[in-house]
């Protein structure tokens, strides 16, 4: 399990510097983006592909994540995502679920802090019936009283579960202290005892208040065709409320527990090193600056400063790397590494150095070069199957990117100087703005917090 | 859905893939999760004798497609042509793997596939994936049981530099002894995050080695860490003479690229690479499993117990007939909420919150087929095994319907047509397929060979492999439980099935009566 996990958060982290880095690769050839509205003043992002009978739909409620969900039901929205898909209109669960692994069809939600999304894979052949059921699941969703009962039971299981796996705890608690005060801070995977008290009700009024096509991004790759497009748009999305019952407030929030090392003591061989300091909005006009500054200093794994001086040059760990973090109401730029318990202060002493290294010099021409072309280049590899496409897409709408920003980014990546990037790492970087989270057995630490119990999970 | 189903295959994943570095493998296509799910799925099945109607015809189409030819110095190239972006992937895949280590060195072909990014031809040590990285590329390794994989993915107009570069690292390396053994710090780092630091994982540790009794599959492939503490570069190096070199490896090319332009260009580069002398890959084998062995392991970090039941099954290179039928029988039983073990166990008898059965089919010797639940909360190890028992009963008995066999084998050709939805995919599929003794040709018509598969050969199946009266089912359970209470009084007897609860030490097995 632990693997699983670990592998994920990397990936979601990969996707996410993907879409949100100026890895955007722009050669028209590509990716054609249209944009297509439907009769009835639907809008969605297309990339026609006919080289694969399949087609992938990805769509966001924006506003409607995790953050929404009550304190004393955390994990709301997670089981909203659960129970979707588990039994819609006059189909009972067993039956939904046997139509789509029939006809072989992928439909799932899933739930962010910011947002609630769905996706759907279907054969071409398969499509009528594929579109009918998410339809079906978006619009007539039954949340009766075995499923739910079920994945409650399996939330809960997750979570029990969860709690051997020290980078998960790392994580938990991560989020506790960077964001203490916030909606954020809480479970958004839900706790023991606020998954208890979900019902049928409360999903049902999340549901109808905050899936709505106002707040609506939708994104379509694969075998279809725009026409038929924007009929299906109108089959599919019509049906939902113009508006969500409320927008969201903004409750913009700056890093809490900054310049504080929390520890979770666990008996084990190794310790999970996590840190967050402030980050850097996507509108910025440095924003491209500071994603090279990024891939230098952290995000490419092989050939970042931090994973050629911790790593390759004295093999304290397997894997440390940086990553950017935007968030509605917050940004930050996170690290995420583990070594040996005997290695913490060495550890945590190597990454204060790199941290100045940065803002004392700016990059050579040669890392310069090496980022740039690697941000430039790396995004076509993300663009190989119909739903990765589609994806992407979504990461874009979210983000109220324009629909050419993937043309602009390549160029203003390209204008980067050295000293852009020097300036940027000056004004972003700050190691005594550090959250720190250690779990495990470090030696020689002292910290400033003793975590004993794991926040929000019982 | 099936989100909601992988939660033990990760312990599986983890017998399958060591990579260099932990993200690297991500940014190409496949999570670990989707790893073992495409080995599970895509396996190999040979054709049988073709029949010339139109019909079969048609329905015997190729999946991928690929092109295939062998350098006159035994290194065979496959290529996949895919035009939709222009980028491609290169895959060098070495037919070894840590069931080929001398016993004393486990660990070795791992730490070897980490060494081989610290300096070769023209490039000094840690180069390799910069000069990948400055090409706007990913690249990464991986080691199984039974074969090192070595992969980048960039764009197109990149492929002849990226073969330049992994051809000039398969023959001469030689990193500098600094580089080695801070390189050992790295896989002892590796082997604490994956294995040492979770109770799951040094669970699975010991049912391999409990089932794969006298078979190098039952050494862990990251090795044991007193073993990996002691590793050498003279280790490593009579590894690499002994196993790398053309006539034991497979290009795989996929993507933006004309075959012909692929061998012409594999002939130039890794065509002067002159063969070696292999050994012949022959392991030790297991004998058979006495009776009902259970593993118990308790941790004091564990909330959540965890059943599972780990066999061990004929490979497709071993039984192509029998391994067909094993994956149908997988995909019935064990794959998704309307499979077979989650809607009796989860849905209807509500013993567990989560159930699944995982075939790993792609195996040069034995394959492992796992079955997985989670119990309940208040339902014990015992009520759990009776269960998974009875289901197992049920289709050695009774087999499995016409109904539920057509409507499985419908699932797996829409397979096929999706595996086609990705560039590293097929390639990753070709690669392991073709490293454990199957041929093209197997997985082309994977579709074709696996509709073959008929109700008998599952029953059948399920009656000789899992039943576990049978004289050729072999497998261990593994219960994770959370810390023994603390005994009312001192004198409580050990149980004989139980191990020791110390989290620092791995659990043993021991016999139940």
């Amino acid at each position: 399990m632990r693997t699983l996990t670990a592998y994920r958060f990397i990936f979601i982290f990969l996707a996410f510097s993907l879409l949100a880095s100026p890895a955007a690769h722009a050669r028209e050839t590509v990716l054609d983006i249209q944009e297509v509205t439907s009769e009835g003043g639907i809008k969605a992002w297309l990339v026609e592909d006919h080289s694969v009978p399949v087609i992938a739909i990805e769509f966001a409620f924006v506003g409607a994540g995790a953050a929404r969900d009550p304190a004393e039901k955390q994990g709301l929205s997670r089981m909203l995502s659960n129970t979707m898909d588990e039994g819609a209109g006059d189909l009972t669960s067993e039956k939904f679920q046997k139509e789509l692994r029939d006809l072989s069809i992928s439909l799932s939600f899933s739930s962010s802090r910011d947002s609630f999304n769905g996706s759907l894979k279907t054969l071409a052949t398969n499509k009528k019936r594929a579109f009918e059921l998410m339809t079906l699941a978006l619009t007539a969703p039954r949340f009766d009283a075995e499923p739910l009962e079920r994945m409650r039971a399996a939330n809960q299981s997750r979570i029990r579960s969860s709690l051997s796996d020290p980078e998960w705890i790392a994580a938990r608690i991560l989020n506790d202290r960077a964001y203490a005060g916030h909606p954020y801070a809480l479970n958004s995977g839900g706790t023991l005892g606020g998954l208890e008290k979900i019902t049928a009700a409360d999903l049902k009024t999340f549901h109808k208040n905050n899936l709505a096509r106002g707040n609506l991004k939708i994104s379509i790759c694969g075998d279809i065709t725009e026409m038929e497009l924007k009929g299906l748009l109108d089959q599919i999305f019509g049906k939902l409320p113009e508006k969500p019952a409320a927008q969201p407030e903004a409750k913009k929030l700056d890093l809490q527990n900054m310049g504080t090392v929390a520890l979770y003591k666990k008996d084990i061989p190794q310790t999970i090193v996590e840190i967050m300091q402030p980050g850097i909005d996507k509108t910025h006009p440095d924003y491209h600056a500071a994603q090279i500054m990024n891939q230098i200093l952290g995000s490419s794994g092989f050939g970042s400063r931090l994973t050629e001086e911790i790593r390759e040059k004295r093999g304290l760990t397997y894997g440390i790397y940086t990553y950017f973090s935007n968030l509605d109401d917050i940004n930050t730029l996170a690290l995420s590494t583990s070594t040996g318990n005997e290695n913490v202060t060495q550890m945590m002493d190597l990454i204060r150095t790199e941290w100045t290294k940065m803002k004392e010099a700016p990059p050579s021409t040669q890392e310069l070069a090496d980022a740039k072309s690697y941000l430039i280049g790396a995004l076509p590899l993300s663009l190989t199957s119909t739903d990765k496409i589609a994806s992407l897409l979504t990461g874009l709408q979210t983000d109220d990117l324009p629909i050419d920003y993937l043309e602009k980014r390549d160029a203003a990546i390209r204008a980067a100087t050295p000293e852009d990037i020097l300036r940027v790492s000056k004004e972003l970087l700050n190691a005594d703005k550090f959250t720190t989270v250690l779990v495990g057995n470090p030696e020689g630490v002292t910290p400033h917090a003793k975590i004993e119990k794991i926040p929000n999970v019982e | 859905m099936s989100r909601k189903m992988r939660i033990a295959l990760p312990v599986i994943t983890l017998t399958l893939l060591c990579g260099a570095s932990p993200y690297v493998l991500l940014a190409a296509e496949a999570t670990p999760a989707q790893v073992s799910e495409t080995q599970k799925k895509e396996a190999p099945p040979p054709a049988p004798a073709p029949e010339k109607t139109s019909e079969q015809d048609m329905e015997r189409q190729k999946v991928f497609d690929a092109k295939t030819k062998t350098l006159p110095n035994g290194m065979q190239v496959v290529v996949v042509e895919n035009t939709r972006t222009p980028v491609v992937t290169h895959m060098v895949w070495y037919k070894t793997g840590a069931a080929d280590e001398t016993p004393g060195v486990s660990g070795i072909a791992h730490f070897l596939e980490h060494l081989m990014f610290k300096g070769s031809e023209g490039l000094a040590p840690g180069d390799f994936s910069k000069k990948i990285r400055s090409l706007g590329g990913n690249d990464n390794a991986f080691t199984s049981h039974d074969y090192t994989a070595y992969y980048q993915s960039v764009g197109a107009e990149h492929l002849e530099t990226v073969m330049h570069m992994e051809a000039g690292r398969m023959r001469g390396l030689k990193p500098p002894s600094e580089e080695v053994i801070s390189e050992r710090q790295v896989i002892l780092e590796e082997r604490s995050q994956r294995t040492d630091n979770n109770p799951d994982a040094k669970l699975g540790e010991s049912i391999s080695a409990a089932l794969f009794v006298n078979h190098p599959y039952g050494k862990p492939i990251i090795g044991w860490e007193h073993e990996m503490a002691a590793l050498t570069w003279n280790d490593a190096k009579s590894f690499y003479d002994r196993w790398y070199g053309p006539n034991n490896a497979i290009l795989v090319v996929a993507g933006d690229v004309k075959a012909d332009d692929v061998f012409r260009l594999a002939q130039d580069i890794y065509g002067p690479l002159k063969p070696i002398t292999l050994p012949k890959r022959e392991r030790t084998i297991s004998p058979p499993l006495a009776g009902r062995q259970t593993i118990v392991y308790h941790d004091a970090t564990v909330r959540e117990p965890q059943f599972q039941r780990a066999y061990r099954v004929p490979s497709y290179r071993q039984n192509a007939a029998e391994s067909l039928a094993l994956q149908v029988l997988e995909d019935i039983a064990g794959n998704g909420p309307t499979s077979r073990f989650y809607k009796s166990l989860v849905i209807d008898k509500k013993l567990a919150t989560n159930a699944g059965l995982a075939y790993g089919v792609n195996a040069y010797d034995d394959a492992d087929l796992y079955i997985y639940l989670t119990p309940a909360p208040g339902k014990n190890m015992k009520q759990i095994e009776d269960a998974v028992d009875a289901e197992i009963a049920k289709i050695a008995d009774k087999g499995i319907t016409e109904k539920e066999l057509s409507d499985s084998l419908t699932r797996l050709q829409a397979e096929a047509v999706y595996a086609r939805d990705s560039l590293s995919g097929p390639a990753m599929t070709i690669g392991y397929s073709l490293a454990t003794g199957a041929m093209l040709d197997d997985i082309e018509y994977w579709p074709y060979n696996i509709a073959q598969v008929t109700a008998d050969q599952i029953k059948e199946a399920a009656a000789k492999f899992l039943l576990p009266a049978s004289p050729d089912a072999h497998f261990v359970n593994g219960y994770l439980l959370p810390a023994k209470p603390e005994p009312a009084t001192e004198k409580q007897p050990p149980k004989k099935d139980e191990t020791k609860t110390n989290p620092a030490s791995p659990a043993t097995p021991e016999k139940q009566p």
